[in-house]
């Protein structure tokens, strides 16, 4: 299948434009944020950037999460000009931990005023598919509607129904997509369990320890077998290895892990592991090195933002620099921006457990 | 006496224009711009049902007034001056 547009909400603002001139720039300090009294940085989408006035009338209910995935995604079938009238369009939305700050304030509602009081509107929101579905209602798709809500490779597990659904011919196109929000639970969380970069920088490269800075924000791509003259790129495979599966070389061998020579690896590293040392295993002297985690936060979802900069360089047939450099193990990293041949890009996430998962993205034409 | 309940009713209808603005995210509305007597449901502010059901939670929150029987109470929630006088009428029983 191929990525005919892209769409995206960050801290740093809205567009693939935008994201492009965030990768052009580099690194740029995250707000400061409070969580119980103590200082700490997120990457957070401003208000701002999601106050689409004329897209967002007829979902003047729906919350930050939401809001920010029909934004990515009305921006990623706007970017592939593609027009959608009578067209068999489906939605898959992933998200690690879904509408978690709304789920929150209405566990809070039920505390503060009982349940016979809490607001509809704010269980409503807090339904894991209301991304989705706001999606659906805003852009009047009226195709297969599913949201994907797991831990670890979320992302992936919807890239690849996505691939289902159009071998299946049950769609033309699909809305693929990741969404993710920061809120006051997740940031505790965050900082009781994984190592706060005390400076707001994340050290991709650093790998152990590996420091986090949260991050918020929503990519979708419009997928679809059709191959026009503006596609950004093939995504010609999604693998997930399972750890049952890790010890079985043959299982390795038939699925081409680690053999399939890549132009360049974009690596997950964002601190959401608190050793990232496993992806020493996957970087290599003869490819270079890319993870632009820096550019939009820590996030069990960053996969799509890494897929984001990969797609952008296959259309582009150019390297952009790592945003943070700091390199201890002397890793052959991209250091300067420039123009590249670029036939084929693996980005590259770890689970807590070492499973690993990969998609592979390859130029058009 | 009745200016004193004048002023109540007054300063009701504006705590409730407020309120309505803020927890049914009327963007593009401001309280001030709301009339006294503007139908709020369909033609007028374009309140739909579940606008209805959060009223009612607000009316229970804020002036701590439960409505039973929502399908029968209609006429309370035909504007900001029903939804006042229903306030001002029921808080004195309380």
């Amino acid at each position: 299948m191929n990525i005919l547009g892209i769409g995206i909400v960050f801290s740093r603002g809205r567009g693939i434009d935008c994201f492009e001139k965030a990768l052009q720039e580099g690194w740029r300090a995250p707000s400061e944020v409070e969580i119980k009294g103590k200082k700490s940085f997120a990457y957070q989408v401003d208000p701002q950037t999601i106050s689409d006035k004329t897209l967002l009338k007829k979902m003047r209910r729906a919350d930050k999460l939401s809001r920010m995935a029909v934004l990515a995604a009305a921006d990623a079938l706007n970017n592939s000009g593609i027009e959608i009238t009578n067209k068999k369009i489906g939605i898959i939305t992933s998200t690690a931990f879904g509408a978690h700050v709304t789920t929150f304030d209405f566990l809070n509602d039920i505390l503060d005023h009982g349940e016979a009081n809490v607001s509809p509107t704010t269980f409503s929101n807090s339904v894991h598919n209301a991304a989705a579905s706001y999606v659906s209602s805003a852009l009047d798709i009226e195709g297969p509607t599913l949201t994907v809500t797991q831990f670890f490779f979320s992302f992936h597990s919807a890239l690849q129904l996505a691939q289902v659904w159009l071998d299946e011919k049950r769609c033309d196109y699909i809305l693929v997509g990741a969404v993710e929000q920061y809120g006051d639970v997740l940031g505790y969380i965050y900082d009781s369990k994984l190592k706060q970069a005390s400076d707001g920088r994340i050290r991709p490269f650093n790998f152990t320890p590996a420091y986090h800075v949260p991050g918020e924000g929503a990519v979708f791509f419009l997928v679809s077998k059709e191959d026009p003259e503006n596609a950004y790129c093939k995504v010609e495979d999604i693998k997930i290895r399972h750890s049952r599966e890790g010890g079985n070389p043959a299982l390795r061998q038939a699925q081409g892990d680690n053999i399939v020579q890549a132009d360049l690896n974009i690596i997950d590293t964002d601190g959401m592991l608190s050793d990232e040392s496993v992806y020493m295993s996957t970087v290599s002297p003869h490819i270079p090195t890319a993870a632009y985690s820096p550019l939009f936060g820590s996030m069990m979802i960053g996969s799509a933002f890494n897929c984001t900069a990969g797609a952008l360089m296959l259309k582009k047939q150019f390297y952009y620099a790592n945003p943070v450099m700091d390199n201890p193990r002397g890793i052959h990293l991209i250091n300067n921006a420039r123009c590249a041949n670029i036939e084929l890009i693996r980005c590259i996430r770890y689970s807590c457990h070492s499973e690993k998962a990969a998609i592979y993205l390859r130029k058009n034409h | 006496m009745q200016k004193d309940n004048a002023q109540e009713l007054a300063q009701t209808r504006k705590t409730l224009k407020e309120l309505l603005v803020k927890e049914l995210s009327l963007e593009d509305i401001n309280p001030e711009d709301i009339k006294d007597d503007e139908v709020l449901f369909v033609e007028g502010l374009g309140l739909d049902s579940l606008d209805a059901v959060e009223i009612v939670v607000l009316l229970q929150r804020n002036f701590g007034l439960e409505v039973k029987d929502l399908e029968n109470r209609r006429d309370i929630f035909y504007s900001i001056d029903t939804l006042a006088k229903y306030i001002y009428e029921n808080r004195k029983n309380i």
